[in-house]
């Protein structure tokens, strides 16, 4: 499956369009057959290590050896564990330990982790062409992607070729029409998945890429490539549309064909206003968890006519091909439609499970008889109901993970991490609007002590990466206490929408 | 309006927005010499900017922002 519906046509893809530009990075553009030279270069290499792990680290540069990295090593057979060069190393090397990585794959000027083996990509010389393809196992792993973990350390989702093939066949049965002709958006780090469909859309096809430097703010650049590069196809985050949103009656993007918005729920006025930027677009609203491999639902704008919406938020839509959508309750039974309950989904897409996590694996999958069949369920955490139609509803989360900018985010993964800094101190992150209408994370802390910001603030960078670091922090000598007899989340929250802080 | 005058009220306000207190706002400053300069700080920045100067930018004139030097640039235009 992997290789019929990934590897192959991209093969396929450099030898047709070898003279075609695969990528624009940084206003430079590389050809297929570039990106051809730097995959044989790297699979030379790869061959020659030694390694007991098939899990190889790779640093998330903006460059086509960070592509072509990922590209040998999936014809190596090996999986590739994407470690963001901006993010604090103490992540970096914590995802190092979790995942057994002992190479490294690195295409910057000076190796990233000295103490690792390391394959410099840029250093490499191509002597000879090999985009030979061998039988590897579809249960092999394909890429390990670490996410927020509400317990302090980030988790890892294991993803296997397998589920990445069933996630690409689905997604062309959705609909979508691409060619060598097209020119698409990949403005996700690569630590987060839905890059990997942004990649795989055009490599398979022979079209071609248009990234995000990292040293450019990313709404304001991507504005600018669907503009002046005029793209035609493009997954965006709505936060980045909101960014947008004060300069729409400048926006005009006619060329743009096909404009998916994902990664958190799409607010139905802002798609109304920016569908008339986009005029002939066909926008989707596509939703997913990492665990059931990028999207698993899909549903269509409507444009001069009625969207299902709950809340503001437009509907999610149906099941992709392949994929059982049902709602349980608290004990796991399946729940008649329009009953709120838990999103849970089963099918090929969905992940064997995280990485040595055997608790996790315990409380987040489980087994039930669906469609008369046995079926493996991953419990997304999504409160959600099923319409008349079988449409999506999504209502919200039934735990402690939010998304600020598009990013998943584990409220109780920082809250860990300043209680470790204020040793044992009282600590609640709650997600606030600032006057923008733009989804903020402040940090409530019960403690007094006048000089914790600073020490907090300094301690959180070395942990986290930026977008986790709470934009406020409020000290408070007392916590509300709910009737239940734990912190008052609510109040705290309605605190500071009453400007209390 | 001089713009050594720019610089100086410029840096009151990206400290503000930045959260720091050191920062040194330079014509060669960009995104990514502080660390929490975002899509979201970003934003922030701008609007403060416009708020004090009661202007308003275009998206092309955003797009043209490498550095500080550029959004002087701009803004002297404007004010």
């Amino acid at each position: 499956m992997f290789q019929n519906y990934i590897l192959q046509p991209i093969v396929n893809a450099i030898e047709s369009f070898s003279q075609r530009n695969a990528f624009f990075i940084d206003e430079k553009h590389y050809t297929y057959s570039e990106l051809g030279e730097s995959i044989s270069k790297i699979r030379k290499e790869l061959k020659s290590i030694n390694t007991p792990s098939k899990n190889i680290g790779l640093i998330t540069n903006d460059d086509i050896e960070t592509y072509a990295s990922i590209l040998a090593l999936w014809m190596e057979g090996f999986a590739y564990v994407p470690i963001h060069p901006g993010h604090p190393r103490n992540r970096g090397e914590e995802i190092i330990k979790q995942a057994d990585v002992s190479w490294i794959v690195d295409s910057s000027d000076k190796s990233f982790f000295d103490s690792i083996n390391t394959i410099k990509t840029k250093d490499l010389e191509f002597s000879s062409l090999n985009l030979e393809l061998s039988e590897i196992d579809d249960r092999e792993l394909a890429y390990i992607l670490f996410t927020s973990g509400s317990t302090g350390a980030p988790k890892g989702v294991t993803i296997t070729r397998k589920n990445v093939g069933a996630f690409l066949k689905s997604f062309w049965d959705i609909g979508f029409e691409i060619d060598e002709n097209d020119r698409c958006l990949q403005c996700f780090d690569l630590t987060f998945d839905v890059s990997v469909q942004s990649f795989l859309v055009p490599l398979t096809k022979g079209a071609c890429m248009y990234t995000i430097p990292h040293d450019r703010i990313k709404y304001s650049y991507a504005s600018e490539l669907l503009e002046e590069q005029a793209l035609t196809f493009g997954a965006m985050a709505p936060s980045m549309v909101r960014f947008l949103k004060p300069y729409f009656d400048e926006i005009d993007l006619p060329e743009l064909r096909y404009n998916i918005l994902t990664a958190e729920a799409s607010p139905l006025s802002l798609i109304d206003e920016w569908s008339k930027c986009i005029p002939n677009a066909k926008i989707f609203d596509l939703y997913g968890p990492t665990e059931a491999t990028i999207y698993c639902t899909h549903n269509l704008y409507t444009r001069e006519g009625e969207n299902k919406e709950l809340n503001g938020m437009f509907c999610i839509g149906k099941p992709m091909d392949g994929v059982y959508a049902i709602i349980c309750d608290e004990e796991g039974k399946i729940l008649p439609k329009n009953k709120k309950g838990e999103l849970c989904v089963a099918g090929d897409q969905v992940t064997l499970g995280y990485w040595r996590n055997p608790e996790k694996n315990e409380s987040s999958f489980f087994t039930t008889e669906y469609n008369n069949e046995q079926m493996r369920f991953y419990k997304t955490g999504d409160a959600c109901y099923i319409d008349d139609q079988g449409d999506l509803m999504l209502s919200g989360r039934l735990d402690y993970q939010v998304k600020i900018q598009g990013y998943r985010i584990e409220l109780g993964e920082i809250e860990c991490h300043v209680r470790d800094v204020l040793e044992g101190s009282n600590a609640v992150a709650v997600v606030y609007q600032n006057s923008f209408g733009t989804d903020e994370i402040a940090m409530f802390i019960e403690n007094e002590e006048p000089n914790n910001e600073a020490v907090v603030k300094e301690y959180l960078k070395t942990k986290l990466p930026i977008y986790m670091i709470p934009s406020k922090f409020v000290f408070v000598s007392k916590f509300p206490i709910n009737t239940n007899g734990k912190t008052d989340r609510l109040e705290l929250k309605k605190q500071l929408s009453d400007g209390l802080y | 309006m001089e713009r050594a005058e720019m610089y100086k009220e410029l840096t009151v306000l990206f400290r503000k927005v930045f959260n720091n207190d050191t920062l040194e706002v330079t014509d060669e400053l960009t995104a990514n010499d502080v660390e929490n300069w975002d899509s979201l700080s970003h934003m922030l920045l701008i609007n403060e900017v416009e708020e004090k100067y009661s202007v308003k930018f275009r998206l092309k004139e955003l797009n043209k922002m490498r550095n500080v030097g550029d959004m002087v640039d701009i803004l002297l235009t404007k004010v």
